[in-house]
């Protein structure tokens, strides 16, 4: 056995970790190696001194029991009073805390509202909307879009916060949003005609228009 | 005793004072021994130890009951005088290991600065060699030291509660029993 090796092999030996068979070892090569063996002796010396030293070290100076306990009360009166547990936190907070997803849900909700009333509200303004040959031929009054009588248009028409009054012939669709389509007895639409006040209707209208918009 | 000391430990979390008090009673001396060994001041092993009971009470609903109470709680008082010894250490490289000293940093080379006026009282002049040789360890040995011959610790536990592996723990107690061989080797 090498002298480095025998040295870790002390070492485990007085940690107690080193295995039979190696103590063996180590012991037959302490028996031939004086250096190795002056180490080993030097070393057990320390070690017994150190628990010596610190496991039965002499009482510290002025920390007998009454200082002990004096500081056990010190302890004891800088704790906090009243401990702060999660239970205490008010229970709508903590319902949040817990599902963090719902707070982002209700946030997004509110926000989402918010915008949808305003822009609904906003739009109080006749705003009309077609194929460029259908709104060539419609005569605006003020609040009211007419197709003249014996005019016949070809494309969509949309009519935003007004009345529309169609005495002429639509090919195509017409819709009335927050307003009133009246249809004359000369007038005629092929395709569909809708008039849409409600919220939930305008909003999905906004939104089929939207994507079919985007189709074609 | 792990069992008690969780059992505590739960009540203590529930609000009952007096599970935490025999906690506090359980390890107040032992911790103050090892603080006091590791800082060599009284007061500020008083110091760490009270606020080692007041973190472990703040933190007592995040204990977590695998690991041992003794562990978690000299996990933090070692913590806390490790932290003590660094702010005392002047700041320029003492990590840089030199070869003269075997693995020991310049920690070591640096004569402790003996802050205990009320000097301690040692029975003996053999005592007094050995303490002055354990101060002159690093901190990063000296904790392991303290938990090794104080606390009784095996390597195993040692290792738990400084949360480094356990060859690196046994190499730090290989190293600090040589530098204290070797210290005490002309004076003994």
């Amino acid at each position: 056995m090498e002298c480095n090796v025998a040295i870790i092999g002390m070492h485990d030996y007085l940690d107690g970790d080193l295995p039979r068979e190696e103590a063996q070892q180590l012991q037959a090569h302490l028996r031939s190696c004086p250096s190795c063996m002056a180490r080993f002796e030097q070393l057990e010396r320390t070690e017994a001194l150190l628990y010596n030293a610190l496991e039965h070290a002499p009482a510290i100076p002025a920390y007998d029991q009454a200082a002990s306990a004096k500081l056990t009360e010190r302890i004891m009166s800088q704790l906090p009073k009243e401990k702060i547990t999660r239970q205490n936190r008010r229970g709508a907070l903590r319902y949040l805390y817990k599902y963090p997803g719902l707070a982002v849900a209700a946030l997004f909700v509110v926000v989402m509202l918010g915008s949808f009333i305003s822009m609904w509200q906003q739009d109080s303004k006749l705003v009309i909307s077609g194929e460029g040959e259908v709104l060539q031929q419609v005569v605006i009054e003020g609040k009211k879009v007419t197709i003249p009588e014996g005019v016949h248009v070809k494309g969509n028409l949309i009519v935003e916060n007004g009345e529309a009054d169609v005495r002429g012939e639509v090919e195509g669709n017409v819709t009335v949003i927050d307003g009133s389509l009246n249809l004359a007895s000369t007038g005629y639409i092929t395709g569909q005609q809708r008039t849409i006040d409600q919220a939930l209707d305008w909003f999905w209208f906004k939104v089929t228009q939207s994507f079919s918009g985007l189709a074609s | 005793m792990n069992l008690l000391e969780a059992r505590l430990a739960r009540l203590a979390l529930k609000g009952d004072q007096r599970a935490f008090a025999e906690l506090v009673e359980l390890y107040q001396d032992k911790l103050f021994h090892m603080a006091y060994r590791m800082l060599n001041n009284r007061q500020e092993a008083e110091d760490v130890v009270q606020e080692t009971f007041l973190r472990v009470h703040k933190n007592l609903e995040r204990y977590d009951e695998s690991l041992k109470f003794s562990t978690w709680i000299y996990r933090i008082a070692t913590n806390l005088c490790i932290d003590r010894l660094r702010k005392r250490k002047p700041t320029y490289s003492l990590d840089a290991e030199s070869n003269d000293h075997e693995g020991l940093d310049g920690y070591s080379m640096i004569p402790s600065d003996n802050r205990t006026p009320e000097s301690e009282m040692l029975l003996s002049e053999t005592q007094r060699i050995i303490h002055e040789a354990i101060d002159s360890l690093a901190p990063k040995y000296k904790t392991v030291m303290m938990l090794r011959y104080i606390q009784e610790l095996s390597l195993q536990e040692i290792s738990d509660v400084l949360d480094m592996p356990v060859t690196t723990i046994k190499t730090r107690v290989h190293r600090g029993r040589d530098f204290l061989r070797k210290k005490l080797e002309h004076k003994l």
